[in-house]
């Protein structure tokens, strides 16, 4: 095509991406549009045309940044909250302690924290869901980089009389055990009694009081409380992530630099186990046992990242369907 | 889930157009909401952020009256494209019945709209679902822009990324002009309520 039709193509093209939102594309293309013309000295107006092109390009990039920048989880108007909640909470129309608490927690999964930790206090009030409310409340503090305004919610409850010692205790094991995730150290108050001998016989009825609390299914057991909780676990960012594919890169023969994808059968942390078809005969042959791949794409369900990894074993399938292919473990080194 | 009410003899379920960003997942919503008002059942609820992006979803509730003795209503969603509104994706999905996968026609596109297909697939098994049967609608939109010269996919090519292994019913759109919009909705209710009459047993 005459270098002059490319770059009004390129132009159009990179117009219409931008009026559909797509500004990484629209960039791209008037990228193309910029080295075509540089290439060509003959085309007229060239200095002027890029020059229109970079204030174009500035455009964009205020545009992208503004979007990367916004926060992901704005607080929003309280109908869209009230709708949230009527919207993500599962337990249909029964209004009980769970449905609250369901509704307090969809708010948090939308990082709607502010009401969602006014919702989740009154819900301390309810024998039913305190024991997951409150750590709802330790979990909002955390999702929003409050680490010690969970602490000291905490230190609050210890001195409330509507927590059991036994409750007290499962929520401080569950913030101690978030603070050791997060490396935050910080000791809990712990509220101590003077035992006396007065007490003794006292001690032990309290101590079966608390075991009918931990009975799982009782009506008012820490054990009986909703398990949505775990619903809102992320994923923790040392954590691999889910690869479903990855893109070897051939290094040799006539199909040099061609790109194969293949599907991950199984992963356990940053070792993946690949079915290679007898077929790939180059790519075989480029793969053994300690090989280095420098050039992977790994294709997870929320990103496609570059990195490299090592081939740690490379077996024969010698018999069921897939007999003949190979089974290749790699390690993956970087992403 | 759907929620079938005996008493009442009342049907809701819920339908989740999923996409890549920027795909017309909103504009879909937009063009049933403007066109369908006697079916429709309240406001349409947006929650976007700076650029129209979706940012939790759009939300729009039907009422479709009286269908083999039940009424039948039913909420309509969108889920947001971007790729970092992962969490938020997956929350909007639970317990959906039929799903409308709006994909992009426009090349550039192309990779977005196979790994919105996966990350589909992949929220849909950890709630325990399998994209082979959630009664499932494909989208090929955007295809107005063929006039304008911008380069598109083939259906073919679309079809072969896409709905190779899935077999899903499959129409060409152009969410904004209207077009290939009710087709889609009409076939995914159809699904969708066919499903849950072989699960619930809803109608007479």
């Amino acid at each position: 095509m005459d270098p002059k039709d490319q770059i009004v193509s390129l132009l159009k093209e990179a117009d219409l991406y931008q009026k559909q939102g797509l500004l990484n594309e629209a960039k791209e293309r008037y990228k193309k549009a910029t080295d075509i013309i540089k290439n060509n000295a003959g085309i007229k107006n060239g200095q002027e045309l890029i020059a229109s092109i970079v204030k174009k390009v500035v455009e964009l990039n205020q545009k992208i940044n503004t979007i990367n920048q916004a926060t992901s989880k704005p607080a929003v108007s309280d109908k869209k909250q009230d709708l949230i909640k009527k919207l993500f909470a599962s337990s249909g129309e029964k209004k009980d302690g769970r449905h609250d608490l369901e509704g307090a927690i969809a708010l948090a999964k939308f990082g709607q924290f502010d009401r969602a930790l006014e919702e989740f206090e009154r819900l301390l009030d309810d024998e039913t869901v305190r024991v997951a409310a409150a750590k709802n409340i330790v979990r909002c503090h955390l999702e929003s980089e409050s680490p010690e305004d969970a602490a000291q919610s905490f230190e609050r409850w210890v001195g409330d009389d509507r927590f059991s010692t036994a409750q007290l205790d499962k929520i401080r094991f569950f913030i101690e055990g978030r603070f050791r995730k997060l490396g935050f150290e910080r000791e809990l108050y712990q509220h101590e009694e003077t035992v006396s001998e007065e007490d003794i016989e006292d001690l032990e009825m309290v101590s079966d009081s608390n075991e009918a609390v931990d009975t799982p299914g009782t009506d008012h057991g820490v054990e009986s409380q909703p398990v949505v909780l775990e619903d809102m676990e992320l994923p923790e960012e040392d954590e691999f992530l889910d690869i479903n594919s990855v893109g070897i890169q051939l290094q040799t023969g006539v199909q040099k630099g061609r790109m194969i994808e293949l599907d991950v059968s199984f992963q356990t942390g940053n070792s993946i186990n690949l079915i290679v078809s007898s077929k790939e005969s180059t790519l075989l042959g480029e793969l053994e046992k300690g090989t280095e791949l420098t050039d992977m794409q790994f294709f997870s369900p929320i990103a496609i990242l570059n990195g490299s990894g090592v081939v740690t074993a490379k077996t024969q399938i010698k018999s069921g369907p897939k007999e003949g292919d190979y089974s290749l473990d790699i390690t993956i080194l970087t992403t | 889930m759907a929620t079938f009410n005996f008493k009442k003899r009342e049907i809701e379920c819920k339908i989740v157009y999923y996409g890549p960003g920027r795909c017309g997942k909103t504009t879909n919503l937009e063009y049933i909401f403007k066109t369908y008002k006697k079916q429709i059942a309240g406001e349409m609820v947006s929650i976007d952020t700076e650029g129209d992006r979706t940012l939790f979803f759009d939300f729009l509730p039907m009422g479709l009256g009286k269908i083999k003795g039940c009424d039948v209503k039913v909420q309509l969603y969108t889920v947001p494209g971007q790729v970092q509104y992962s969490s938020t994706r997956k929350l909007v999905l639970k317990e959906v019945d039929g799903l409308v996968f709006v994909a992009d026609s426009l090349e550039v596109r192309r990779e977005k709209n196979m790994l919105s297909l996966k990350d589909l697939h992949e929220n849909l098994k950890s709630y325990g679902a399998s994209i082979f049967k959630v009664p499932l609608v494909m989208q090929y939109n955007k295809r107005d822009l063929e006039e304008e010269g911008i380069p598109l996919m083939p259906i073919e090519r679309m079809d072969q990324d896409l709905n190779r292994q899935l077999k899903a019913p499959c129409f060409s759109a152009s969410a904004i002009k209207g077009q290939g919009v009710p087709q889609t909705i009409t076939e995914c209710l159809k699904l969708t309520l066919l499903n849950l009459q072989r699960q619930l047993k809803w109608a007479k």
